[in-house]
Formats: structure tokens, sequence, C-alpha cells
């Protein structure tokens, strides 16, 4: 029952970051394609760019959002006690929520994504599925290094306010160091899909970034390995 | 059988027990054959430790007063001896009753009465206990 | 490890910086009785129930519960099998409603009992469809107490469990912690409330600045403690505090109350010699003991 607890944990967060980012979606893209006309099809795929570009905000920060609680957390609702007296090891709490919060984060970058495809196929000017594949793709393993972050500062500070506000202040921080600095190396770039953009026609183009979603998962998985290790070692 | 337990009093609670249920017998108020209510239900309802009442009963089996019948619960045993016993009782309190009505003709109040006898009743009992 | 104990702990000692919370701690819980842990807030009481659960780790020092080491994580899960622990302030998950809470507490036991969950749902009257963070704190006090009681644990760790409550309801809670001893089950239970320990405990162990001051049988307190009040012609004479089995002793114009812990009678003998008008010989309560305890330390 750890993934029910889980689930129930994060049920409004998550439901109302889903809806927020599908009502945005939907809504953006089908007023603008109200504003467009079938044979501009380069505009039409800036325009799925731009899309996703605003929603990445978004995004990160449902993912940060989803992010947060866990155990260390309850220690400042009080309730780590009752958690940790349960015959369960501090592992396995710990991976019932990511667990739960993966399948989130991978729902919250799908269905948004299959509105738009929905959206798009009722103006007549349906998206390529393989274009939703793609951007999905780099949404999810992108945001699943931010969701990963989010889980590992929610792992190591202890604090109603003080974990979300670490959060959102790393994410500024990365963004700022990475994607100006390092622009190679951009998350950023990555996940709005920058580094694959084609300037004329704005599609994805390329072949399928698997380099970067491994590099993604793999720093995600460290951070999630990492954040297992500080709630077994924290002092509660 | 109805027991007044006091936690504060200085005496283990078991030994009140003991003690509550011998006075009931002297009495009368418990007579040979009678059904005390099992460990569990009597704990229960005065709302003790059961380890209080198993050590009562227990206690009051090796006196000869009590038989543990396993799973039907605990029976009074009233030998002969003891009825007569309560005609002592009687007897005694009758005295006492005398003795609290001469204190009292002296303008003793209840309340001076009740604290000389327990002064020294206690007293008595606590240096009567060491072996 | 012996078989006759429940809790058992070696020079347990929690160090926060400068301060001990536990200060070589060595208790002895008995198997399938009721040991009530007696001491002031910040006495030590929480912190030493959370060490014994794994919750926190000892500076130094062991134990074990029912057998299984507390300081070693898998031992101690095994263990937290067979405890059931209800929480010092009974925060439960704010956003589960009673029947879930039940529910996700009842999962993790195989010594869990449904004629007992339907009985205490009914008598404590709550609502199954409430959300917690709606319940009021005796109503949480209450299921809390429930996600315990509904068990037949071979330990049960209540950290002040009728904090909350109301008399009739801690009644109630009385009454089913002498059910489940009768049952078999050993009851540990940290309090502060003299009167519940009075009536139910078999043995008392009395904490104050981490450091047990007091273990022993609530029989042999009550048999032992003693309050010796001399009086005297003249002014009371000055008392040696060192008298053996002495643990106080109090001096007003001419009468010196004496508190001893044990041997009152030898302590009357001696007292003989310094010619009283009279001696009085009374019992000592457990908020007493506790008090002069807790005093002296």
């Amino acid at each position: 029952m750890l993934w029910y607890k889980a689930w129930l944990e994060t049920r409004a967060r998550f439901v109302t970051s889903l809806l927020a980012l599908t009502l945005f979606c939907g809504l953006f893209v089908h007023h603008a394609l109200g504003q467009i006309r079938p044979e501009w099809k380069s505009d039409f795929h800036r325009l799925l760019y731009v899309t996703q570009e605003f929603m990445a905000i978004l995004w990160i920060m449902s993912v940060l959002l989803v992010g947060m609680g866990g155990i260390v957390h309850e220690k400042a609702v009080g309730t780590s006690s009752l958690s940790l007296s349960f015959p369960v090891s501090r592992g396995r709490l710990q991976h019932t929520r990511v667990g739960v919060g993966i399948l989130q984060v991978v729902v919250l970058g799908v269905v948004p994504w299959l509105t738009i495809f929905m959206v798009s196929v009722h103006a007549n000017m349906p998206v390529l599925i393989t274009q939703v594949g793609f951007y999905v793709a780099l949404l999810v393993s992108g945001g699943l290094v931010y969701y990963a972050m989010a889980i590992l500062v929610s792992s190591l500070i202890e604090g109603a306010y003080t974990a979300p506000a670490v959060a959102i202040g790393l994410v500024f921080l990365s963004v700022i160091i990475l994607d100006s600095w390092f622009k190679r190396v951009s998350l950023w770039g990555f996940l709005t899909g920058a580094f694959y953009i084609d300037k004329k026609t704005f599609e994805l183009t390329g072949h399928f970034p698997w380099l970067g979603t491994l590099v993604c998962i793999g720093a995600a998985t460290l951070m999630l390995v990492a954040s297992t290790k500080a709630v077994q070692r924290h002092e509660f | 059988m109805v027991f007044k337990l006091n936690p504060s009093a200085g005496q283990p609670l078991y030994s009140q027990v003991v003690q509550q249920v011998r006075h009931a017998i002297e009495t009368g108020v418990l007579r040979d054959g009678d059904a005390l209510p099992g460990i569990r239900t009597l704990a229960e309802e005065l709302v003790v430790s059961p380890n209080t009442i198993a050590k009562a009963y227990s206690e009051l089996e090796h006196a000869g007063l009590l038989e543990l019948r396993h799973g039907s619960g605990a029976y009074v045993i009233a030998k002969r001896r003891l009825k007569s016993r309560a005609e002592q009782i009687r007897a005694a309190q009758e005295r006492v009753q005398k003795l609290i009505d001469s204190l009292h003709a002296k303008g003793f109040t209840e309340e001076e009465i009740q604290r000389m006898f327990a002064a020294r009743l206690f007293y008595d009992l606590s240096i009567e206990r060491k072996p | 490890m012996s078989d006759g104990l429940a809790i058992e702990t070696h020079d347990l000692v929690k160090q926060y910086g400068e301060v001990r919370a536990v200060n070589q701690l060595n208790l002895r819980v008995p198997k399938e009785q009721i040991t009530a842990f007696l001491g002031r807030n910040g006495a030590g009481k929480s912190t030493t129930i959370k060490m014994l659960l794994g919750i926190t780790s000892p500076s130094s020092g062991t134990g074990s519960v029912l057998g299984k080491m507390i300081r070693d994580a898998s031992q101690n899960r095994e263990m937290r099998r067979d405890v059931a622990y209800v929480v010092e302030d009974k925060q439960l998950y704010a956003y589960m409603t009673v029947e879930q809470m039940v529910r996700f507490a009842r999962s993790f036991y195989a010594d869990w009992k449904m004629d007992q969950e339907t009985r205490l749902l009914k008598q404590f009257q709550l609502p199954l469809r409430q959300k917690v963070q709606a319940l009021s704190k005796g109503m949480r006090t209450k299921l809390a107490l429930l996600l315990a009681l509904a068990r037949r644990p071979q330990l049960l760790i209540l950290d002040e469990p009728s904090e909350g409550l109301d008399p009739v309801s801690i009644e109630e809670l009385l009454q089913e912690i002498v059910k489940a001893v009768a049952a078999g089950v050993t009851v540990f239970f940290s309090s502060h409330q003299i009167a519940e320990v009075e009536r139910i405990a078999d043995r008392v162990c009395i904490i104050d600045h981490g450091r047990l001051l007091v273990d022993a049988s609530l029989d042999a307190i009550r048999r032992e403690y003693r309050r010796i009040t001399l009086s005297f012609e003249g002014n009371a004479p000055p008392i040696s505090p060192s008298f053996p089995g002495v643990q106080q002793v109090k001096t007003s114009g001419r009468q010196v109350a004496l508190l001893a812990r044990e041997n009152a009678d030898a302590v009357v003998e001696l007292t003989r010699d310094l010619h009283p008008t009279s001696v009085e010989v009374t019992p000592v309560d457990l908020r007493e003991v506790f008090l002069e305890t807790v005093k002296e330390n």
C-alpha cells in the first residue's frame, strides 16, 4: 500500500499540474492554429516549438512540485515517526515515492502532447506523430533530471517550504550556468528541442537523441541513488 | 462482590484484593462455591493489570480460599472454621463500636478517632511485614 | 539476550551536541507486564523509544527489542512487524481518510484483528470517510490508538497515549491496555499522568535528564516507600540524610519528615534515640515518589 500512499500524497499536485499543462497546451495551440493557414507549414511547426518553450516552464514547475514531499519533508509535518515505524526500509519508502513520481512525470509529458496532437487533428493540420514522439522524449528525459533534482533536494532539506524554495533556486541556477556558459550541455536546450530544431522548417530533425536521453536518464539515476543514501543516513 | 481498590494507599493492589476477598468470605458476602470472575474479566472490570489479579488469585489459592478451575473460573472455598471466624469478626466489630462510642463520649471527633486508628494500624502493619 | 525481557538496553546514549538526552540507559522491560516510563517533558522518554524503533540511531550503547538488535537495520525492521507503536503527537497522514488510514496500517501487519478494528471503530465513533486533517485532536488520538489496539502484537509501545483524551476515553484506553495484556501483549508506555500509571502499571521506570533513577515494581514501591513524621518536644534535632534508606529529610519547626525508600522500620528504630514524642508512618503515593526522586536529581 506504499504506492497508494505515495499516490494519495501527490494526487492533488499531480492532477492540478496535469490540468494546467493540458489546458494550456490545448488552448494555446487551438487559438494559434486558428490564426494559421494550412499552407504555412513552417509557421505551424514554429508554433509547436514556441508552445514547447512556454510549456517547458510550466513543465519544470510541475515536475518540481511532484518531486516534493517524502520522508524528510514528513519530519516538518510530524508524520516521519509514524512512517518510519512501519516494518519497511527507508529505501523502500523512497523507491515507491520515486516510482509513482516517475510514472506521473511520464503522464505529465505525454498527455499534453496528445492533446496538442488531437487539437491539431481536429483543425485538419495534424502534427506528425513522430514529431510528437520526439518532443515527448526530449521533454520527459529532460524533465526526469529536474525531477531527480527535486527528489534529491527534498531528501536533504528539512522544512516544509525550504525544500521547494531551494529546488526552484537550483533550477534557476542551473539554467543560468548551463545555458549561458555551457551552451552545448544546456538542459533547457535539450528539453525544448533547441538543439534539434531546423531553423527553416522548425521541425525537429536528425536522429532520435539517444545519447542525450541516456545522459539525462543517467544523471537522473545518479541523483536518485544519492537521494536514497541521503534518506538512509538522515537523523530523524 | 464489590472491590474498592486504592492505588495510592501504600499497599500493593494484589494485596488489597486478597484482603477484600478474605473479608468478604469472613463476613459471609462470599460463600462456599460462589464464583469469582475470571482473571481477565476481573482485570478488565477493575481496570487493573491482569498480573495483579493473577497474583491475588494465586495467593488466595495457596491460602486454600480459592479454587482455580482452568477454563471455568475461580470458586470460593469457605470452610466451616471460617464461618465461625465470621462470628468472631462480628463480636470484634461490636468491641470496636464500644471503643468508638467511649471515645466519642470523651469528646473526640470521628476524624480524630479515624486518624488514631489509621496511624496506629499502618505503623503496626509496616513493622509487622518485615520477616 | 534474556528470555523474559521484551526490551533490554545496555548503556544507551543519545547525544545532541553538548546535551545528553539519554544517558547510559539500562532498561529491562519484562514480557507480558505493563511497564510505565515516567518522566518530565524532555526527560528522554520519546528519544529512547525512537532509538528502540530505529527511527533515531544511538550515539553509543546497544539494545534489543524482542530479541532483535536495535542497531541492525534489517533486524529492527523485522522486529517492527511485531511491535505496535503510538506516536507522541498522534500525527497521521492528513490527506488520508479514516478508512484509508486504517486500511493502510492494516496492510503491514499479520497480527491485525478485524473484529477488534470493527469494535474500536464503533466504540471510538470514528467517521470513516472523513479526512484526517478534518478530525479533532481527540478523534485523531483515538484513530492513532486504534491503529495499534486493533492488533495483537508481541509488544505495544505507547508514547503519552492519553494526551488530549477526555476522562471517559482515558478509561476506555486503560481497559484496552488491560485487555491486550490479558491476551499476552507486553505493554511499555511513557506518561506523565501519574494517576493512570498507578492504576495499571506492574513496573515503573522513572527517567530524568536521560538517566534511569528508579526501576522497580509498583508493588515494591508501595511496600517500601514510607513517610516517617517525627514530632519533638522542642525544636527538631538535625538529622543526617545519610541514614540508610532515607531519601530525603525535611525539617519544619518541631517536626521532621523523612522519606524512606526502604527499611522504614529500621529507620524508625534508629530514630528512637532522638526521643520523639510521636512517630507517624504513612504511605507515599507514586506522585510523591516521582516528585521527590526528580527533585533530588
